[in-house]
This record gives structure tokens, sequence and C-alpha cells, in this order.
């Protein structure tokens, strides 16, 4: 944001004139038709178009039409893979680098026989990575020279991809290092630890090494391994993992049958109370992960052999990596690696779901296909061909773990550590994926692979265990100790899958998906000791709504006498009450509080703290909702805290009362054919919803003929009544004149009679203007037009001097045709679109008030912003629609800050009316007539090539500005709402920075009528002429209608100095206005009669120039705002002479 | 202001273009002064009466505080003024349409403006061009304010309203007219065509078409409609997959369609690829 307004400006003018230059030099240079990251139409000559195909070109084309929605996307994947492979020269590097660190670990120094508790021959700061406790272990350790060093993983197989690069090499532990019995106990990782510490000693001496950081594998705290960094200016490009395993059949598998018992429970709490051998809890998780040790290489080689038999199986893998990276789960406890999707296609090769010819496409549909109708937490799938018998079954690995996916082995469940949830989210991920990828109407190739979906963008609500300490409560209370005992102590791991059960049962049908963050892998320095659990980052949760149930205040249980009652009880505890409902049913039942929407909305905080409180002993202070954390901006409500959509629901029941009493009227001349409200107070996208009010009639003035009250010029300026724009169209006569003056004369003359006929049936306070009548309603005023739907055509009209007919299309016409045709049309449509949304219109809102916040209101106008968000709901690829304010604003921003405006034009399908064919159409209109066009085009069903809403504004300029400043704000928000650490203070994206603009005009807050919508509530309130109490529905004196100083001033300032400056301002209480001068403005121009505003002459010899007198326009600012305007600030001395 | 105006340039300013260059300020107690430019109008085109040669004063740069009644005012210290015209550019004198009442007249735009003042008297305009440079025009002051800002809006507040009878009123005088008008037309025309019958002797009186003799004028959308027309037609009746050279064609249309769009693919990746479009992350 600290980029100046101004340098964007010059810059986006100067890479503008570049444009103009581009074709001729492009010329010259070669001959391609992209030109300046502009896409052109393609012209191919006759004779390249019609020349007869090869066979090969036809089979080319052929592939590329039927397997592909068109050939761009095959094109699209293959440059995707290209952009994530590894470079030759980066190759050289890691195998040169494998090459010394291998000559290195052969020479490590033998050393003679010790305790396993003594470290003392560790020195140089090494420690070991490995949280010891229990601190007792039996046991002789000592250090030899590795019998094998091996490269295993996906560096070898050529799946390994950019970025993280990181190449794995086993060290394989002397068989004389460890004893057959050292798997009991956390004997083996402890001296697999200290023996990397061991290695970690003898590399730090080595000069070929640069960086050294222990880590552990996938996050578990048994598997440490030591990350080696290549040394100078390499050292980021990769990373060389160590990991030190037995020598290959040193342990019998059997012996790590999930329902064996390996760390015996006396050793671990240290008690000497001994159970015998056969009632002790099983342990599966230790097992896994000293069976996960042994088979590396031997999955190394049956990956080897799968991927020699497909040729797409390296790009399938890759493919599949970016796709799950971009979703998050890549990484972490339980995460979905990329080992398991290289495993995933060899079980699809294996058994012949896909065959070995696909392509890489074809190989990521079909694993995308089989995550979404496969449920692995409940039918496992397994790679071992006829196992021996000492193998476990798959109902053995389901009973001790949640999601079964068993290695060629037959003994290794490799998605030991992955939660449920976790499955289910790569379930849900790869069903919306397919959806995406076979509607045409989607680009699914961006939306699969090329956009990240962060939690905080993803999920409705999300929320944040803080102090994980609490959780060791946590797992005494849920009485987990052997649980804890097989994570060896990881208290977090212990706990999660049991805290996300119970808010699984607790949320129920609230929503859709329950998601949990991967503890990222930690990472620290081979000098320091193993951080502890609580050290990690807080535990975040993701929620996707159910929109018609989450903000249900009531949870219905089952009747008092069934016997699922008592289960019902023991879940909400003393929430839980008996209630007798309408329907005479006596049933258990919980009520939560809220009574507002913007209450309701956070239901499930309720809920969520109140579970974990009860079952989980975890205290409301450590959970942190991050739901509801901008409401504050839109908030209205004095008394109850709402965000507007009680607000807007009156103001749109008022209106359906009104538009209902209109149809009734009888005495018109003509008949009403429809009755159409035009303003966004009634699609419930007004920021600020009117609010119906009662005036203290003292405190105005009175106009002396109607008794309209009118502003004291003394006292401040008062309440701003919001005009509610309904269009009103008469039917179509022959009485109707064929000429515009004379139909605005008939359109008052009706004005009149509505009036008189409203005010003598329903007694309203009405005033006929000739544009317009208002009624006095409710508290609020509505705004009559009439509209005669010819007279657009009859503006249009015009007849040449020979008599000739011609239809021209002119500003007017279009702005008539936008005021009462297209903008109701688009009210309508956009309230259908919150019926189906009902946090459509807060999304909006947000929008709006953020681009109102950052003066952007006059570039992106309301109709525009409305369809933005309108297009986030109706194409949310590659999420889901947003459920929550939150997050659809997050997503506007994203929208905002990503889209490529420049060659490609935003579709919004209102009521899904465009078929794929018609999306063509668009991109087709739009690539041929580029230039021509809005910079930025938006293309609805009801206007396919012009873009109306965006035909005034923004310029290019201020578009380039809106991109920029919605990606700061996201950049600022997103890492705000997630880490607890920074300020908490979500206005800060509201805050517009005010230093690129020249001049400030600083406004009298006494006479800015909607001070009190500031981001930031105003010190000082002033009385605006309202009382509190019941408003009347009719009758009273006119209130002061649509009268604000603010826009006034702006009006005239833009009349006057629209050439020289640029004015910004926020509609929404602003105290300031931004004055920004236009550069070219000021350079000097030769005296003409016509250019001759606000100018100064400067006489140099026989010519004439002449330049602004800023002095002059600066009194001006003044003079025209008399009253207003408090103070003009000139903040830059470029232009002031 | 003893010494003779003409050999003291720092007294009236004169510009290369003929212009006066004054100073105007809003009050006294402001520093800041616009400078408008003044020059006797003389456009040889000029017919109309509005703007007699010698004595129609051009004024350029006028801010836009300065009303008719201000210019007027401020002008008439040089000399009775006869009439001022303000308008956004320079140009020939226009007659506007039929005179509206004051609720139809859409309201002006606050820009500056460039005025043509007819004073009473030619000597009037010699007085404006030797005024001194530094003696600047006030537009407001203590005996005839000029409103801006809060004052002026509250003030436009209050005129906006209109009395329902007062505009039903000027509503029926307009219609009134325009139906007379009207009337007049139709006779005028019916006139006209009458004029074009045979007289009993079965003489036509061939008369040089004017402009709006038609009763119903020519469209072009109508020309438009009758060409379309003719073209569907014509389609209509031509076969399309009759002979084998036809269904030739389609192939390779077909062909040519999804080379075209190959093309356009590559055009696309190119961009993309220009631009770093590919990297996910």
């Amino acid at each position: 944001m600290k980029a100046t307004a101004k340098e964007q400006m010059e810059q986006s003018e100067s890479s503008h004139d570049e444009e103009d230059e581009g074709p001729t030099r492009a010329k010259r240079g070669k001959p391609e038709v992209v030109q300046n990251g502009l896409l052109r139409p393609v012209t191919l000559s006759r004779g390249d178009l019609y020349k007869p195909p090869t066979a090969d070109e036809l089979n080319q084309l052929k592939e590329a039409e039927s397997l592909f929605h068109c050939s761009l996307l095959k094109m699209q994947m293959e440059e995707l893979l290209k952009e994530v492979s590894l470079s030759e020269r980066r190759k050289q590097l890691i195998d040169s680098f494998v090459q010394s660190v291998t000559e290195q670990l052969q020479t490590v120094p033998q050393t003679s026989d010790m305790e396993l508790s003594d470290l003392s021959w560790l020195s140089g700061g090494v420690k070991v990575p490995f949280v010891l406790v229990p601190k007792a272990a039996k046991g002789k350790f000592h250090m030899a020279p590795p019998i094998s060093v091996t490269i295993i993983g996906s560096y070898p197989l050529g799946t390994c991809t950019k970025p993280g690069i990181s190449v794995d090499l086993a060290v394989a532990i002397p068989a004389d290092v460890l004893h057959p019995k050292d798997a009991l106990n956390q004997r083996y990782p402890r001296k697999r630890a200290i023996y990397l510490a061991g290695l970690a000693q003898h590399l730090a001496a080595s000069p070929a090494i640069g960086a050294m950081r222990y880590s552990c594998l996938h996050g578990n705290r048994l598997r440490p391994i030591l990350l080696l960094s290549p040394p100078g200016k390499d050292s980021s490009s990769f990373t060389l993992r160590l990991h030190a395993c037995p020598p290959p059949g040193f342990f019998k598998p059997s012996r790590f049958h999930p329902q064996r018992n390996n760390i015996r429970t006396d050793w671990y709490t240290g008690l000497g109370s001994s159970q015998p051998a056969t009632s002790e809890p099983p342990t599966p998780h230790y097992n896994s992960s000293v069976l996960g040790d042994m088979l590396p290489s031997a999955h190394l080689q049956f990956l080897t052999a799968v991927s020699s038999q497909c040729a797409a199986f390296a790009e399938g893998v890759a493919l599949l990596k970016v796709w799950l990276r971009q979703r998050e789960l890549d990484q972490g406890v339980g995460c979905f690696s990329g080992f398991l999707g290289s495993m995933l296609l060899a079980y699809l090769l294996s058994c012949h779901r896909v065959s070995n010819t696909m392509t890489a496409y074809q190989l990521l549909r079909n694993s995308l296909h089989f995550l979404a109708f496969n449920d692995l937490t409940e039918n496992g799938i397994t790679l071992a061909k006829g196992p021996d018998s000492t193998a476990p079954s798959l109902a053995e690995f389901h009973t001790a773990f949640q999601v079964v996916f068993v290695d060629p082995s037959g003994h290794l469940n490799m998605c030991a550590d992955m939660t449920a949830c976790t499955y289910k989210q790569v379930q849900h991920e790869a069903s919306l994926s397919l959806q995406f990828w076979d509607d045409p109407t989607v680009d699914g190739f961006h939306a699969l692979l090329m956009t990240p979906k962060p939690m905080i963008r993803t999920s409705d609500h999300v929320f944040q265990l803080c102090e994980l300490v609490k959780l060791q409560c946590c797992c005494k209370k849920l009485n987990l100790l052997s649980e804890l005992m097989d994570h060896s102590g990881n208290y977090v791991l212990t706990a999660l899958p049991f805290i996300l059960s119970l808010l699984q049962r607790g949320l129920g049908q609230r929503v859709r998906l329950l998601t949990h963050s991967l503890t990222p892998d930690p990472e620290w320095p081979v000098e320091s000791d193993a951080p502890k659990h609580n050290t990690q980052p807080p535990l975040s949760f993701g929620l996707l709504l159910n929109p018609e149930q989450a903000a249900s205040v009531l949870e219905r249980g089952p009747p008092a006498d069934s016997p699922k009652a008592e289960e019902f009880r023991q879940l909400w505890g003393s929430r839980s009450e008996l209630r007798r409902f309408q329907d005479g049913d006596i049933t258990e039942a919980v009520v939560w509080e809220g009574e507002t929407t913007c209450q309701k909305r956070l239901v499930p905080r309720q809920l969520i703290t109140h579970l974990l409180q009860l079952h989980a002993d975890i205290p409301e202070s450590c959970v942190r909702y991050i739901g509801g954390m901008l409401d504050d901006v839109i908030k209205v409500g004095r008394e109850v805290c709402s965000t507007g959509e009680e607000e807007s629901l009156k103001v749109v029941q008022s209106y359906d009362d009104l538009s209902r009493k209109l149809w009734t009227l009888e005495g018109l001349p003509l008949s009403i054919t429809s009755v159409q409200g035009a303003h966004p107070a009634l699609r419930y996208t007004q920021v600020f919803p009117p609010v119906p009010l009662k005036l203290d009639y003292s405190f105005f003035d009175r106009e002396k003929l109607s008794r309209s009250l009118v502003p004291h010029e003394v006292k401040p300026c008062p309440v701003y009544i919001t005009p509610i724009q309904v269009i009103c169209h008469m039917e179509g006569s022959g009485k109707w004149p064929h000429d515009r003056v004379a139909i605005r004369h008939i359109k008052a003359a009706f004005h009149i009679s509505l009036g008189e006929l409203l005010t003598q049936h329903h007694h309203y306070t009405c005033q006929p203007s000739p544009t317009h009548l208002d009624v006095w309603k409710d508290g609020l005023v509505f705004r009559i037009q009439v509209a005669y739907h010819r007279e657009p055509q009859v503006l249009r009209e015009s007849v040449s001097p020979e008599g000739l007919l011609i239809v021209r299309d002119n500003a007017e016409a279009q702005a008539l045709e936008m005021a009462t045709m297209q903008r109701p049309l688009l009210t309508s449509t956009l309230h259908g679109l919150q019926q189906l949304h009902p946090c459509f219109g807060a999304v909006c809102r947000l929008a709006k008030r953020w681009l109102g916040a950052q003066l952007f209101s006059d570039d992106i106008t309301e109709d525009t912003a409305d369809l933005l968000v309108a297009s986030l709901f109706l194409q949310p690829a590659p999420f889901t629609p947003p459920g929550s304010p939150q997050v659809g604003f997050l997503r506007f921003l994203h929208l905002l800050s990503s889209f490529d405006w420049r060659n490609n034009p935003l579709v919004v399908n209102l009521n899904s009316q465009l078929t794929a064919a018609d999306y063509t159409e668009i991109k087709n209109d739009f690539i041929a007539s580029r230039e021509s066009l809005p910079v930025m085009f938006m293309a609805t069903p009801n206007d396919k090539k012009v873009s109306i809403w965006t035909k005034q504004a923004p310029t290019v300029q201020m578009l380039q500005r809106v991109v920029m400043v919605a990606a700061e704000s996201l950049k600022i928000l997103e890492p705000q709402l997630m880490d607890t650490s920074q300020i908490q203070d979500v206005r800060v994206v509201m805050r517009p920075p005010l230093d690129p603009y020249d001049v400030l005009i600083h406004l009298s807050p006494k006479q800015v009528p909607l001070l009190s919508q500031a981001v930031d509530p105003p010190h000082a309130t002033f009385s605006r002429g309202i009382l509190a109490g019941r408003v009347a529905n009719t009758g009273g004196a006119l209130p002061v209608i649509d009268f604000n100083p603010v826009t006034h001033y702006l009006a005239e300032l833009r009349d006057a100095f629209g050439d020289l400056a640029l004015f910004f301002y926020d509609p929404y209480g602003g105290t300031v206005i931004a004055v920004l001068w236009k550069p070219k403005a000021f350079t000097p121009l030769p005296f003409k009669t016509s250019q001759m505003v606000a100018r100064r002459v400067e006489v140099s010899g026989e010519e004439a120039h002449t330049v602004p007198n800023v002095e002059a326009i600066l009194e001006d600012f003044r003079v025209m705002g008399q009253g207003l305007v408090k103070s003009v600030e000139p903040r830059t001395e470029r232009w002031v002479v | 202001m003893a010494p003779s105006r003409s050999k003291h340039a720092n007294q009236t300013c004169v510009i290369p273009g003929g212009f006066t260059v004054l100073s105007l300020q809003f009050s006294t107690d402001i520093v800041a002064q616009h400078k408008i430019c003044v020059k006797e109008h003389r456009v040889r085109a000029e017919k109309t009466t509005q703007r007699p040669l010698d004595r129609t004063l051009f004024v350029l740069n006028i801010p836009p505080y300065c009303s008719e009644g201000v210019i007027k005012e401020l002008f008439s210290q040089f000399g009775p003024v006869q009439s001022v015209e303000l308008r956004e550019k320079p140009g020939s004198f226009e007659h506007s349409g039929p005179k509206l009442a004051k609720y139809f007249t859409p309201a002006q735009k606050q820009r500056f403006r460039v005025g043509y003042i007819v004073f009473q008297k030619a000597i009037s305009i010699t007085a404006v061009k030797s005024h001194p440079h530094d003696v600047p025009l006030v537009v407001s002051t203590e005996q005839r304010p000029v409103w801006t800002g809060l004052q002026k809006w509250i003030h436009q507040y209050k005129q906006s309203f209109a009395q329902p009878d007062k505009l039903q009123e000027a509503v029926d005088t307009f219609m009134q007219d325009y139906d007379t008008r009207k009337e007049q037309e139709a006779e005028r025309q019916k006139e006209e065509a009458e004029e074009q019958l045979e007289d009993e002797e079965g003489w036509v009186k061939v008369t040089r078409g004017k402009s709006g003799t038609k009763t119903r004028p020519h469209s072009e959308v109508s020309n438009q409609k009758a060409l379309q027309k003719e073209s569907r037609k014509r389609k209509r009746k031509e076969l399309m997959n009759f002979y084998t050279w036809q269904h030739r064609n389609t192939q390779k249309e077909h062909i040519a369609e999804l080379r075209k769009k190959f093309e356009e693919d590559k055009q696309r990746i190119a961009l993309l690829r220009a631009q770093r479009k590919f990297r996910p992350y």
C-alpha cells in the first residue's frame, strides 16, 4: 500500500504508451501473435486453414478434441509439468551433493560401547532430536559407519517436484548397534535418534555441507530426520533428508501387528505395577512408525517396477502432488503425501482401474475419481498380493486406524496417522474437482491446479485452539492414557481424533465438512533440544457450513422417553432440557442464544465452546473463533448487534406493501404494468440499509407552502434519508406522445396523480416532482419513478434532413434504459440470489464497505460490486459458495487481485441462463474487440457484449490501483485472522493510505450526515433531529430527503475541476476528500480559448502558455464548500508554484 | 491611477492573441486570484443581433460561482450592461427549443464557463480592457453577497419543491401547446398531400420534394429488415447437403475450425507462458 497512487498512474500510463507502439515493434522483431500480453484474434491464411491434413495432424486434433475439453487444457498441463519438474542443472547439483555426503558418511568413526542413557560422548553442542520422556532406557550404544547409504523416495523415482525439493537418503544402522529386542519401549527410536545425532556431529565438521537442521518425518516425533542443505548460494535450492533405518530384515514384521503392544505401561508410567503382557493396550501407531522405517527401499523397488510399466506415471504423480499441495494436504502430520499419491496410482494400476497407456491427465482424473467414490475409512485397500499368514487383516487394521491403505508387504498401514476428517476432506476436494472438471463453463485447469486453497479462504468458519498445553488436561479428562503412550506423549495428536469426533457429533447436520490443519513438520537447529509439543502453531479447524441448518438456534433431540435421550443428555450436559413443541411432542432440546442473523451465524461457536468445555476441559479462552471478525464494520443496530439483515428485511417488507398498494390504485388514466425496485436496499446489499426514522420536528425549518421540513443553516446537517428507488412502468398506449419532452411532461403528470391517489387512499405524505414522486412511508422514503417502455426508443430516434428516420444509440437513452430496465432486473435477480444464499447480502455489504473505505466507490460502482460478489456465489470454483460473510469477503479480495482482467471476461451467469456455447461466444467476441471494450469486462445473460455496468468506470489506472490495494489488503488480513501473535484489528484494511494524495480537504464532522457510519466510530456525535420510539406508518410532514452536503460538494468539485484532478471520498461517513492532481493537466499548454479552465497565462516571448492556477483552485475548494470544509491541506509541493 | 495606461505594461496585461488579463477574487479577504481573459467579440460569420460586434465582450475562465447576475453586477462598473450569456464552450449563438417551465429545464453543471457580455455602449469595452491588472474584481462583497457551500445547497433544496398544482399547470400548458403544434403539423401535411392529387383535368402539380413531406418517413430499420428478409429467403431455398462437394466442404470446414482453435490455444499458452502463469505457487 506504500507505493503511491500517482507513481502507479504514471507507470500505467507509460505502459499504456508502450502498448501503442507495440505492434510496430513486434512486427520488426518477430511475427508473434501475442503482443504485449494482449490476446488478438487469430488470422490464418486460407491456404493454412484448408490445406489437406496429414494423418498425424488429424490424430492430434482428434485426440485433443475428444480427450480434453479443448487442446488448451492439454497444453496447459504440459506447461505446468515443465514448471514443476527439476532442471538438469539442479539434478547434477543434487547428485554431486549426495555423492559427497555419502562419502562423508562412510568415514564415521567407530566408538566403544556405552550405556544408552549416557550421552556424554556427544560434543560440539549437537543435541539428540528426541524428547527423552521417560528418561530411563536400558541398552548399549556405539557409533559405527553405516552399512549402506541409498537414495530412496521420490527423487530416484522421478516424481520429485518443485518447490521444496527434498531428496531422501536412507542410512542403514549396522546390525551390531541394535538389538533384536530394541523394538520395545522406544529403545530403537532412541538409538536411531542418537545415531542421527552422531552423524550430525561428524558431518558438522565437514565444509561440503551447509546448514544442518533436524526435523521429523510427517511430524512424527519418533522418526527424526536430519536435514542437510548444500553450502553457499545453492543452500536453498534443495534439502537432503537423512533417514536412519535398521538393516533390512532386522526386525520381524509380525512384531508390529497393530494389536500388539511394544511399550510397557510400567515402563512408560514409571510405576511398578506389573501387568501381564496380554492385558497391555496395543500400540498400533508406535508399531507402524518403527515398521515404516524398515520398508522404504522395498517400497521404492515396488514403485520403480510399477512406474517402468506406465510411461506417464511420474507425470501423473506430479500433477497429483500439485493438486494436493494447492489444498494444503501434502504436508504435516497425517498428510496425504506425494508418497501416498504414488502408491495410490500404483494401486489403481495394479487393479486395472487405469491402464499403462494413459496420459498424465487421465491418471489424475481417474485417481480423483477413485478418491471421490471410495471411502478408505470404511473399506480400506491393500496393495499386498497374497500376504504372509502373520500379516494382519484389513478388519484388524480398521479397528486400530481411522484410514486404511496397506502397503505391498501387507504389514504397514501407510495412512496410520491420517484422521478420518482429513480423508473426508480429500474425498470432498476430489469430488468437487471432478464436478468442476466436467463443467465446460469452468476453467478446470485453473480451478484444479492453479488456485491455492488456504483454510481461511476455503472454510466458512475457522477456529483455533491456542494454548495447546490445555490438551494435556483434555487427554486426562478423556481418559486417553494408553493412546498417549501409543503416541509417545504427543498429547496433541492423541487428543485430536477424539475432539474431532466430538465436534462431528455435536455439529451434526450444521456442517458439511469439518477439516483441521495438519500440524507442520517442526524444524530445529541441531544445537538445540527437540521442541516441546506445545510450541507448535495453534491447531486450526475449518467448518464448511450447511447454510440451511448452521444458523438454527434449536437443537431438537429425541423424545424424553426414548433410549437415545440419555445419550443426548450426556452430549449436551446441562444445556439439554425438556421442551414441549407446538406439534405436541415433548423432547430433549438445546436452545442457543441468538436474535439477529449475525448472532445466529455464530451459533456454531457457542456450540463448540460448550462442547469443548464440557467434554475436553478446554476453557473458552483457548478457543479463538474466526467467523464474524469483520462483522463490526457493517454493524447497524444500536441496541441489538446486527449486521443489517433484519433492517433490509424491514425495507423489503415495506416496499412489498407499497407495491401492493400501487397495484390496486384505481383512477389512473393508464394502468400500471410493473412495479420494480431499483435500489440496493431492495436486494439486501445496501451497506447500511435505511432504518425507519422518527423525526424531531423542532429541529428543522419549514418550507412555507408545503410545510415540508428543510435543513437549518446553523444546526448540524440533519439525518440523511436515502430515497429508495422504485420504478413503475405504465402500460403502453397510443396516447403516449412520440416526443421526448412531451413524454417528460406526461410522466410529471403521472407523478402528480399517483401522489394524489396515495395521499387520498393511504394518507401517505407525497411530494411529486417532474422526475419522481417521493413517498414518506413507515419512516422510509420511496422514490417512485414512472417509466414508459418506449421512451429509450424515442430518445434514440431522430429524423435526418432527408426525412429518413435514423436510430442512433446515445448516452441519454442508455442511461434511461439502465435506470428503468436493467437496474430493476438486476435488483430482482440478485434478490433471488439472496434467497438461495443467505449470506450473499452480507458479503456484498462487506465488499462495498471496503471499496468505500479505500475510496474506490466511484470506480467500482455498487452494481459492479454486487455483480462481482454474485460471481463468487455463481461460480465458486475451486471453492464452494461462501457460507459466511468473512470468507466471501476474502474471496472477493482474491478475485479482485488475481483475475486477469486484460485477457478474460468475467462471466456472471445469473439464473444459469448461459450455456457453454454462450461462454465461447462471449470469449470470442471479447478477444475480437478487446481494445474497444471496458478494462473490466463483465458479461451477464442480458449483456453479453457491452458490459454496461463497467462502461464508465473504472479506468485502467484505477483498476490497477484497486487490484494492488486488494492484494495488499488480503496479504494483511489473512495472516491477521490466522495468527494470534499479530495485532488484532481488522479495521487496518479499511483505513486507506492517504499519503499518495496531493491535497486533503478536511470536512467539518458536524455537516457530514453519515458520520456515524465511519470505519472508526467518531468521538463526537451530533443531534441530527431524530427521536427514539415507534415510527408512525403514515402522515407527518415530509422529511429532508437525499440532502447530503458532501455529495453536492463533490459534484460541484468534479464539474469544475474534473479535468485537473480526481476526487476520492468514502461515502460512508468519511470526513476527508482526497484530491489527486492529474499529471497530464500540469504540462503547460499553448493558449487556447477552449482550454482556459482555472488556468493562468504565462507569456514567454511571442507565445502564451497556460498552467493551472493552483492557488486559486485551492481557494475555490474552500469557497465552494463554505460551511462544510474545515481546512484544505496541500500535502505535496510538487504543483504549488 | 494617473499615468496613461497604455504605456505601463504592469498595469494592463495584454497577452499574445489579443486578450487582456484581469484578476478576479471571490472576496476581499482572499488572496488567491483567478485570471480571466477578455477581448472584444469579433467573429466574421456571426449574423445574429444577439451579439453586436462592437459592444460585445468575450470573457474566458469565469469561475462556477459566478452566475449571470453576478457577472452583470461585476461588469456594470464599466458601464451599463445589456445582457450576459454564459456558456460552457465558446461558439455561435443558439436558439433553444420551445420555452419550458422552470421545473423542466435541466440543471446546469457547475463548470468554468465563457461569457458574452453585451454592453449598452461600445465605450465600456475599452474601459474593461484598460482596467489595471493588479486591481482585482471582487465577486462577493458585503453589499451583494454570493452564496456558496452549505447556504447555497440549503437554498437549492428549498427551491426544489414543486407545488403540485403549479406543476400540473405547467404540464397542462405545455401539453396544450404540444397538441396544437401537432395539429398544425398534421394540417400542413394534409394540405401538402392534397396538393399532389390530380385536379379535375387529371393534372398533377409536381413540386420539389421538401423535407418532412411524406406522411411516414422511411426508417433505416425497415430498410434493413427488408434486406434481411430477402437474404433469408434465398438461404432457405438453397440445398446444403446435397452434392458431394458440399459434404466435402463441411468436413474441410470442420478441420479448419479445429485448426483455428488449436492456433488460438497455442497463442493463449504462449501468452500465459510469457506471463509466467504456470507457476502453481
